[in-house]
C-alpha cells in the first residue's frame, strides 16, 4: 500500500461504538478512502449506492470496543473494560425500578392474624426480600389486601384494642375500638398495621402508596395480574378456641 | 480559612448558609465534621447493607444470614460481604451453589423430626 495509514488512525476519536453509530459509520469510510487512495483509483464510485454495509465496531467478547494498547491512557479504566462490578457496591440506576415493571402481589386477609400479616407485606412493599435492596430506593413490590374486613386478632383486642387518633384541637382526641373501626372503615385497620411498619419519611409514604387494601373479594388490579403473597409465618393463621 | 474557600465549600446549602460569611463558616464547619464522622460511618452502612443483601438473597433459597455465614466459616471460605452481595445479586446460580456449601457445612436449626417408637433407638 502506497498511503500507509496505520489503523490507529480510525480509532483516534473517542470511541463511543455503544452510544451512537456516527462514529462507525465515520471509521467505514476512512477505511474506504484508505483502499481507494492505494489503488489510485476511487473505487467509491463503483460501489453501487444501495449496497447494504453493515456497520460494526470492533468488539472483543463481551461487548466492548477494542481499544489498541498505545491508546489505552486515554481511556478511563469503565470504557476500557467495562463497569466495575466487584469492587463498587452496586446500586440501582432509574431502569432498575421503574414501577410498571413491580411484581404485583395479592393478599387474601380472612382470618390472618392482623400483625404478622402486616409485617411479611411490609417487607415486600420495602423490597427487603429481594436481593437487589437498596435503602434509599424503592425497590418494593405492589401488594393487594383482599377481605380486609375479615382480618383476626387473638385474644381479646377485638374489643381492647384501641384506635387513637387527634383532631389537632384542645380534647380533641377520638377513641375507638377494634371492631368499631372495623364496622366503620375496615380497610383503615390493615392500612394502620402496615404504615407501622413501613419507614416513617419520603420514602415512607410513597411506599405507603404501594398498599392497595380492600373490604370484599373484589380488586381492580386484575389487568397487573397479580401472584399470591409467599407467606411463610407458620402462625399467621387464626384458630379459633 | 479565607472567604473564598468556605464559599466554595458552602455550595448548595440551603439559604443564608451559602451567602452569608457568618453563618456559612459555621455550617461549613459542621459540614466538615459530618463529613469526618460519615466516612468511618459509611464503612459500617456499607457493611450493613451486604448483610442485607446477602439476608434477602440467601432466604430465597430458606436459609437465613446466620446459618448461612456459619457454614462459610466452618467450611473456611474467606469471601467477603461485599463480594458474597455482589454474588447474590448477579451470579444466582454461584450464590446458590455457596449456599448449598453452607447447608451441607452446617444444616441450621432444623428442629429434627422426633422418631416414634423403636426407630429411636435406632
Amino acid at each position: 500500500m502506497a498511503t500507509t495509514i496505520p489503523t490507529s488512525a480510525f480509532i483516534a476519536t473517542p470511541l463511543r461504538c455503544s452510544t451512537g453509530r456516527s462514529s462507525a459509520i465515520w471509521v467505514q469510510k476512512a477505511q474506504f478512502s484508505a483502499s481507494s487512495s492505494s489503488l489510485g483509483v476511487s473505487l467509491s464510485l463503483k460501489r453501487p449506492s444501495l449496497r447494504l454495509v453493515s456497520v460494526r465496531c470492533e468488539t472483543n467478547g463481551a461487548g466492548m470496543p477494542v481499544i489498541p494498547a498505545e491508546e489505552r491512557w486515554m481511556y478511563e479504566e469503565s470504557e476500557i473494560n467495562g463497569p466495575d462490578i466487584w469492587n463498587k457496591t452496586w446500586y440501582p440506576k432509574a431502569a432498575d425500578h421503574v414501577n410498571t415493571e413491580k411484581t404485583w402481589y395479592i393478599v387474601d386477609a380472612s382470618d390472618k392474624i392482623l400483625g404478622r400479616m402486616a409485617s411479611t407485606i411490609a417487607n415486600y412493599i420495602r423490597g427487603k426480600n429481594l436481593a437487589t435492596y437498596t435503602p434509599s430506593v424503592d425497590m418494593g413490590a405492589y401488594v393487594i389486601v383482599i377481605n380486609a374486613e375479615k382480618v383476626a386478632v387473638s385474644g381479646q383486642k377485638r374489643s381492647q384494642k384501641l384506635y387513637r387518633r387527634h383532631s389537632g384541637r384542645p380534647g380533641g382526641m377520638k377513641i375507638e375500638t377494634f371492631d368499631q373501626l372495623q364496622k366503620r372503615i375496615p380497610e383503615r385497620i390493615v392500612e394502620h398495621a402496615v404504615r407501622g411498619m413501613l419507614p416513617k419519611g419520603r420514602l415512607g409514604r410513597t411506599l405507603f402508596t404501594h398498599l392497595k387494601v380492600y373490604k370484599g373479594s373484589e380488586h381492580p388490579h386484575q389487568a397487573q395480574k397479580p401472584i399470591p403473597l409467599p407467606i411463610r409465618d407458620k402462625r399467621i393463621q387464626f384458630v379459633k378456641k | 480559612m479565607n472567604k473564598d474557600k468556605i464559599f466554595k465549600l458552602a455550595k448548595g446549602f440551603r439559604g443564608r448558609a451559602k451567602n452569608c460569611i457568618r453563618i456559612a463558616r459555621e455550617r461549613v464547619e459542621k459540614a466538615l465534621q459530618y463529613s469526618y464522622r460519615d466516612r468511618r460511618d459509611k464503612k459500617r452502612d456499607m457493611r450493613s447493607l451486604w448483610i442485607e443483601r446477602i439476608n434477602a438473597g440467601t432466604r430465597l433459597h430458606g436459609v437465613n444470614y446466620g446459618n448461612f455465614m456459619h457454614g462459610l466459616m466452618k467450611e473456611n471460605i474467606q469471601l467477603n460481604r461485599k463480594v458474597l452481595s455482589e454474588l447474590a445479586m448477579h451470579e444466582p446460580y454461584s450464590f446458590k451453589a455457596l449456599v448449598n456449601v453452607s447447608c451441607t457445612a452446617f444444616p441450621g436449626n432444623k428442629a429434627v423430626p422426633k422418631k416414634e417408637g423403636l426407630s429411636s433407638i435406632l
